[in-house]
């Protein structure tokens, strides 16, 4: 097509202005481009359309071009979204931005590196039915209803890009984000998974920094409510077996109750014997030898000892000091994870200013 | 093992568990395969919800469907198996829509006796692609994303591996393999109205060409007879064929349910190919919609159902064409969909005839003959994708690696280079265009042998034009570089399409000749066969496999009657010869 018929349909059509971001790893800046208007036009077609007639390298994603395969994710006007289902004529004249997802690294263009979502995806065990469950698999409508949701989900990883957790955080060391929260939340409800993923998710997949504003729900193009029916339940699962309830209560009364326990049997101070106890990174725990003080667990070490940081109040100022090393029987309760934010973060920050509370009273 | 969609994963999982060490190759992100498009269903003979139902029966409506002209015996393994295949879907973790007792839930389809799809609302593949990912990644698999295959390397007429190169940074990549199996998808955006996404190019198809292996039934090329009309940017975005099974009624301007004439008995739901020439032919006689389709109405469903059982449908209407489905009709019109042919199997093993390649799903043909029933696709990818890899996976047991021809490397890497160096002139994106275009003109749904040489003259200009392509830009992500590969792939393909549609003188399935509208007994006992003479596109017959009387006598009564007869076309009728 030559440039007299691109000026005809803009003519008969008016014409789109879009500032395209083109750049790579060492820099980049946006373009100007100006391409006819079509009814029903889509910000995909429009880069089509640069691709053919002005920039035959600029690197972008796409498959099918009816939001079903979630390839073409890109920040339209600083939002997240699918290049192929937002249309031209919202921006109603005004210029459109179209640039690469920020959360991810640069690639080329509107191209980045999302292998680390895939890398993310490895480490979450899979479906495991129970071994001798006869096929064909009979599973209730009733049971099945709530797993479609998150099934919907086609791996566009906007909801990863808009996550602030993620998007902050240059080390994605912390938090899996939001569509493996969708992932596990499918997984934890099919009727005939046999396996626990809250291990998982209450540490290194960090399901407690996800502080529910919801975003992730915001952009996603399946309309998959993330936070209310993936995040939230997955948080209460969590709680319930990382937190028993019972313990919890129990602990209220007498925070020197055992919790649910791994390694080893605990003595509690009323001398009753309780489940083994289990450790994971920045879990809370009581030293039994040093009065009331609290510790967060660094590493849990292959002889069964812990290292771990102690924690010193100090009038309103706090400060944790180690690394110490040790043995699983010099710590007692298990109050969770020390995080930022979330469930498992307030549950903590309340015993240790009831604790706190305790020695200064005590 | 090259592509990651159904079959391509199926494959992988079935060789691995056979104890092979498999890599597998995909041109995109793992688990954006053009499967994820399947829509409506996995047609397998479970009988839930009609319990007539059996794999005879499916195998019937296969070998009817497709006029005769079908691998008897890939019908039969793929009926036979196909209901196994769901269930052991379901042990990956997939979950279909379901009975109220729980078994899995069964809808109605185009010239399906039986209510035989299995289903997850419109978005099966979605379900089917998935469950395979994760089987992929639970096995540990390793999968080579973005990597796009150029040539198959040979030593003496063995397949030994392939060359490429990595998408990301243009850098070339070489695999030594002991076997490789094609699992490349179908060509679909050889035309300009498609319902395909950029990947079916029909490269690995063409690099099985290149090869030397035989390409069966190129002219057999699927319309969908619903595909989305307007607004412009979506023609040809797929309207599934659940909104018909779930009882979607199509009429034209007056308001005439023109199904109810064409087809009485099966009205909408009869095959494809019947379909959709029934709505072009109400388009070309002047009954067409404002945009030139048919109306597409399902509001009978009830607004409810419509959002469970056809969710994205509807979210797709809303967003692209404004259109609300429960209140107003959808307005479609046919859109190429899917290539019954492609690279030639053994229907036991997927077997190419190049020792140590292999072929399944849409990249093989055989199964759907000239017409392939809606829902049969999926079902295809899993039976012929498991049969692949575990024959391959013992092939491969009894020979060794073999030594890459260093000269096989270097000439395609010339090859590689030839856009970016080269002083052509020409727009990689502007021939892919002008080949959509002269495709969908001249071997579209309609053909004639007027049209269908003046194509082939297009094509093979266009074929001289693509060795002067440049390309600006580095080899770093540069889509532009990767469509002037791609390219060459296309025209190859499109000539085999169109010679054998100009030899193919009768009406048949998909294959509709307004100057030859009957079918031609004689016609109905050959399939073409494309296969590379130094590169040139050459075409042969081979006589269609011959069905043992056991199952022949399942077509005793009427032998294709079951179908109506290519209609009339609305123009004068050209002189038969």
């Amino acid at each position: 097509m030559s440039s007299s018929t691109s000026a005809k349909q803009s003519g008969a059509n008016g014409s789109i202005v879009l500032q395209v971001f083109r750049g790579d790893t060492e820099g980049g800046q946006e373009q100007r481009f100006e391409v006819p208007s079509l009814e029903g036009m889509v910000v995909l077609d429009a880069v089509h359309y640069i691709q053919a007639h002005f920039a035959n390298d600029l690197a972008c994603r796409w498959n099918c071009k009816a939001a079903k395969c979630g390839s073409c994710s890109a920040e339209i006007n600083g939002r997240p979204r699918l290049m192929c289902k937002t249309r031209v004529d919202e921006f109603a004249g005004r210029e459109i931005h179209v640039g690469p997802m920020r959360a991810f690294p640069l690639i080329k263009d509107l191209v980045t590196d999302v292998s680390w979502n895939y890398e993310v995806n490895k480490q979450i065990p899979g479906f495991t039915p129970p071994p001798s469950e006869p096929v064909p698999y009979r599973m209730l409508p009733e049971d099945t209803e709530r797993v479609y949701e998150y099934r919907k989900c086609i791996e566009c990883f906007l909801c990863q890009d808009v996550c602030h957790v993620l998007r902050n955080h240059d080390d994605k060391s912390a938090y899996y984000g939001p569509r493996y929260m969708v992932r596990i939340a499918a997984l934890e409800m099919h009727p005939l998974d046999t396996r626990k993923r809250t291990g998982l998710l209450h540490g290194k997949a960090g399901i407690g920094m996800c502080n529910i504003t919801k975003c992730c729900q915001e952009v996603c193009p399946e309309h998959i409510k993330i936070t209310d029916n993936a995040i939230i339940p997955l948080k209460e699962r969590t709680a319930t077996d990382v937190y028993d309830p019972v313990a919890r209560i129990a602990r209220k009364i007498n925070p020197f109750r055992g919790s649910p326990a791994t390694a080893d049997r605990v003595e509690a101070k009323d001398g009753s014997s309780t489940g083994p106890q289990r450790f994971s990174v920045k879990d809370v725990v009581r030293l039994k030898t040093r009065g009331h003080r609290l510790a967060r667990v660094g590493s849990v070490l292959p002889d069964g000892k812990l290292e771990v940081w102690v924690l010193h109040m100090n009038g309103k100022v706090q400060h944790w000091d180690g690394p110490k090393v040790l043995k699983m029987s010099d710590v007692s309760n298990n109050y969770g994870p020390l995080d930022d934010v979330g469930i498992g973060a307030k549950l903590v920050e309340q015993y240790i200013t009831e604790d706190h509370a305790g020695q200064h009273g005590g | 093992m090259i592509g990651a969609g159904g079959a391509g994963m199926r494959a992988a999982i079935e060789a691995a568990a056979a104890g092979a060490r498999v890599d597998v190759v995909c041109k995109s992100l793992l688990g954006k395969a053009h499967t994820v498009m399947a829509e409506g269903g996995i047609a397998a003979a479970l009988g839930n919800v009609d319990p007539e139902d059996n794999w005879e029966v499916h195998f019937q409506d296969t070998m009817r469907g497709g006029q005769m002209i079908n691998n008897w015996r890939m019908a039969e393994l793929h009926s036979r198996e196909s209901p196994d295949r769901v269930y052991e879907l379901e042990t990956y973790g997939a979950i279909f829509d379901r009975t109220p007792d729980g078994r899995i839930l069964q809808r109605a389809f185009g010239a399906h006796t039986y209510r035989r799809l299995c289903h997850v609302g419109d978005r099966t593949g979605l379900e089917m692609i998935r469950s395979l990912q994760d089987r992929i990644v639970q096995l540990g698999i390793e999968v080579h994303m973005e990597v796009t295959l150029t040539r198959l390397l040979k030593h003496g007429e063995r397949v030994i591996g392939a060359f490429g190169y990595n998408r990301i940074d243009g850098t070339f990549v070489a695999f030594r393999a002991k076997a490789v199996i094609i699992a490349t998808g179908g060509w679909g955006r050889l035309y300009k109205v498609t319902s395909n996404s950029w990947e079916g190019t029909g490269d690995g198809v063409g690099m099985g060409f290149d090869a030397g292996a035989e390409v069966l039934d190129p002219e057999m090329v699927q319309f969908h007879p619903t595909g989305m009309v307007w607004p412009p940017g979506v023609r040809g975005i797929l309207v599934t064929e659940a909104v018909r099974g779930e009882g979607g009624t199509l009429t034209n301007r007056e308001g005439t349910r023109f199904m109810l004439e064409v087809d009485p008995k099966k009205k909408e739901l009869s095959s494809r190919d019947v379909v959709a020439r029934a709505i072009y032919k109400e388009v070309q006689a002047g009954r067409g919609t404002e945009h030139g389709g048919a109306y597409l109405d399902v509001r009978g469903l009830g607004p409810e159902q419509i959002k469970k059982k056809l969710p994205s449908m509807y979210e797709q209407f809303l967003r692209l064409a404004d259109v609300d489905i429960t209140k107003a009709p959808m307005e479609v019109a046919p859109t190429i969909h899917y290539a019954m042919g492609g690279l030639r199997v053994d229907a036991e093993t997927g077997a190419t005839t190049l020792p140590g390649l292999y072929a399944a799903g849409e990249a093989a043909a055989g199964l759907h003959g000239a017409n392939r029933l809606g829902g049969n696709s999926l079902s295809d990818l899993l039976v012929f994708g498991r049969r692949a890899g575990g024959a391959s996976a013992a092939y491969q047991r009894d020979v060794g690696l073999g030594m890459i021809d260093e000269r096989q490397v270097a000439d395609e890497q010339q090859l590689m280079l030839l856009p970016l160096v080269g002083s052509g002139k020409e727009n990689p994106y502007l021939l892919q265009q002008e080949l959509q275009q002269a495709m969908q003109e001249g071997a579209g749904l309609a053909r004639e042998e007027k049209s269908l040489k003046t194509c082939l003259d297009q094509v093979l200009e266009l074929r001289q034009r693509a060795a002067r392509i440049h390309v600006p830009g580095s080899r770093k992500y540069n889509p532009g570089w990767h469509t002037a590969r791609d390219l060459r792939f296309m025209l190859t393909i499109a000539e085999a399409i169109v010679r054998a549609a100009i030899e193919r003188r009768e009406s048949r399935g998909a294959h509709w000749r307004l100057d030859y509208l009957e079918k031609d007994p004689a016609l109905g006992r050959v399939n073409f066969i494309a296969y590379s003479d130094g590169g040139r596109v050459k075409l042969k017959t081979r006589p269609v496999p011959e069905m043992p009387p056991e199952l022949a006598r399942l077509f005793a009564d009427s032998a294709s009657a079951s179908q109506p007869p290519a209609p009339r076309p609305p123009k004068p009728q050209p002189v038969r010869k």
